[in-house]
C-alpha cells in the first residue's frame, strides 16, 4: 500500500468513516508492516488534537448570534452578586479621584457607607425569610416555630392575609436567597430560592400533618436553604 | 464605544454597563464554543452553557491583562462544559435502562470524549492563540479550496460525503487531500516544539 492510500485509509477508520472491511485492512496493514504503527500513532495524535481543538479556533472569530435579550437579567443578577450593588457608584468614585474621595468620606459619605454596609450585612445574614401566620405560632403553643428553631432565618409573621399575599408575590429582593411560607388552605409548604446564576425556583411540598411536624419539615428546608 | 483597554478597566472595578457590553461582546464566541461538534449540543443546550460560562468569567476579570483573554478563556470553559455536559447526558442514558454492550459504550464515550476533554480543561489562552496562529499559517500555505476543505473537517467535522459534496471532489480525493493537509499542519506543529509537546501532553 503507498503512503497516500495507507494515509487516506487510516483518516477514514480515525474520523469514524471506514467501513468494516477498510477497518480489518488497515490493521491487517499495521500487522503485516509493523514500521507503520508510528505513522499512523503520530496521524492519530495529530487527528485528536486537531479536531478538538480546531473549533475553539473557529468560536474565536464567532460573531453570531447575538446574546439573547431574555437571558441578560440573569448575567446582570450574576454580576450584582458579584460585585455587590454598588457596582454603578464604583466607578463613579474611582472616575472622581482621590480628593473627591477624601472630601466625600469627610462630609459624611463614610459614615453613610458604613450604615450601607452594616445594613447590608444584617440583611445577607438573614437572607432566607420565612413567613406564617402569628395565629398558627400561638395556637401551636411549645411545638410551634421559634426564630431559634431557624437562626439563619428571618422569622416573619403576619396578622391579616392581604400583606402575606402581597410578602408571598414579590420577587425575591437582592439580598434574598430564599423564602418559605406555610400555606394551611392547600397543606403545602412553599419553597422560592435562588439556584445557580440567580436563577428563581418555586417549589411546593406536601405539609406536615402535625406542628410539630411542620416546624422540624421548616427547620429542615432552611438547613438545607442555608447549604 | 469602549475601547478594549477601557473596557477590562471599567470590567474590573465591576461596571454593571461594561459588563452587558462583554456579555454582548463575547457571547458569539461562548455560544460556537458550545456547539463543539464533538458535544453536538442543541442550540438550547448550547444557550445554558454559554450563558454559564459567561458567568464563570466574574471571578477570572481581575487575573486577565488584556480584554481578549477573556475571550479565549470564555471559549475554553464553554467547550469543556459542552464536552463535559454531552458525557454526562450519555452516561444518564446509559444509566437509564439502555444497557447493551455496557463496557463497549464506555470504551467508546472515553476514547470520544477524554482527549477532547483533558486538552480542553488544560488549554490555556496563550496556548489557544499560539494554535490558532499556527493553524491560519498552515491553511494559508494551502491551495484556498483544499485549505477550506481542511478548515470543514478539523472546525465543522463535516463528514466525507458533505465535504465531498461542498468542494465537489470525488469521495476517495476527500481522504487524500486532507491526509496531505493534516501532514502540513503537523509539520507547522513541529515549528513551535514547546506547545506541541504540551498540546500532545493534553492528549494522554
Amino acid at each position: 500500500m503507498d503512503a497516500d492510500s495507507f494515509n487516506d485509509l487510516a483518516l477514514r477508520v480515525l474520523a469514524g468513516e471506514a467501513t468494516d472491511h477498510e477497518r480489518r485492512a488497515l490493521e491487517a496493514e499495521l500487522t503485516a508492516h509493523p514500521e507503520r504503527r508510528d505513522e499512523f500513532d503520530q496521524l492519530k495524535r495529530t487527528h485528536d488534537l486537531l479536531r478538538a481543538a480546531a473549533p475553539l479556533t473557529g468560536a474565536m472569530s464567532a460573531k453570531e448570534p447575538e446574546l439573547p435579550a431574555h437571558r441578560l437579567n440573569e448575567l446582570r443578577t450574576a454580576v450584582r452578586q458579584h460585585f455587590g450593588p454598588a457596582a454603578q457608584r464604583t466607578k463613579a468614585a474611582s472616575a472622581s479621584g482621590w480628593f473627591s474621595a477624601l472630601r466625600w468620606i469627610f462630609a459624611g459619605g463614610g459614615a453613610t457607607a458604613l450604615a450601607t454596609v452594616m445594613v447590608l450585612l444584617f440583611f445577607s445574614n438573614r437572607s432566607i425569610e420565612v413567613g406564617l401566620y402569628g395565629t398558627d405560632l400561638m395556637r401551636g403553643g411549645d411545638a410551634s416555630l421559634s426564630p431559634a428553631d431557624v437562626p439563619a432565618a428571618k422569622l416573619l409573621t403576619f396578622d391579616q392575609d392581604a400583606p402575606f399575599d402581597q410578602w408571598q408575590s414579590q420577587p425575591l429582593a437582592w439580598y434574598e436567597h430564599a423564602k418559605v411560607w406555610v400555606d394551611n388552605e392547600h397543606d403545602l409548604l412553599h419553597v422560592v430560592h435562588r439556584v445557580k446564576h440567580g436563577h428563581i425556583v418555586i417549589q411546593s411540598l406536601p405539609l406536615a400533618p402535625t406542628t410539630a411536624g411542620q416546624r422540624d419539615q421548616i427547620k429542615q428546608v432552611v438547613e438545607l436553604l442555608e447549604k | 464605544m469602549w475601547t478594549d483597554r477601557e473596557l477590562l478597566g471599567a470590567l474590573q472595578r465591576g461596571d454593571d454597563e461594561a459588563w452587558e457590553e462583554a456579555f454582548r461582546r463575547l457571547y458569539p464566541s461562548a455560544f460556537a464554543a458550545a456547539r463543539h461538534p464533538l458535544a453536538a449540543l442543541t442550540p438550547s443546550e448550547a444557550e445554558d452553557i454559554a450563558i454559564e460560562a459567561l458567568t464563570l468569567l466574574l471571578p477570572k476579570v481581575n487575573q486577565v491583562a488584556e480584554f481578549d483573554e477573556l475571550r479565549l478563556l470564555v471559549i475554553t470553559i464553554a467547550s469543556r462544559k459542552a464536552i463535559s455536559e454531552k458525557r454526562r447526558q450519555l452516561a444518564d442514558k446509559r444509566g437509564g435502562g439502555d444497557v447493551t454492550s455496557l463496557d463497549a459504550m464506555q470504551d467508546d464515550e472515553n476514547l470520544r470524549f477524554e482527549p477532547a476533554e483533558q486538552l480542553t480543561g488544560r488549554l490555556s489562552p496563550t496556548d489557544l492563540r499560539e494554535l490558532s496562529r499556527l493553524l491560519d499559517a498552515a491553511l494559508a500555505g494551502l491551495n484556498p479550496s483544499h485549505a477550506g476543505l481542511l478548515r470543514d473537517f478539523l472546525v465543522h467535522h463535516l463528514p466525507y460525503k458533505e465535504l465531498a459534496e461542498k468542494y465537489r471532489m470525488p469521495m476517495g480525493s476527500v481522504g487524500v487531500t486532507l491526509a496531505r493537509g493534516l501532514e502540513k499542519v503537523r509539520a507547522h506543529l513541529k515549528t513551535s516544539p514547546k506547545l506541541s509537546k504540551e498540546l500532545y501532553s493534553y492528549l494522554r
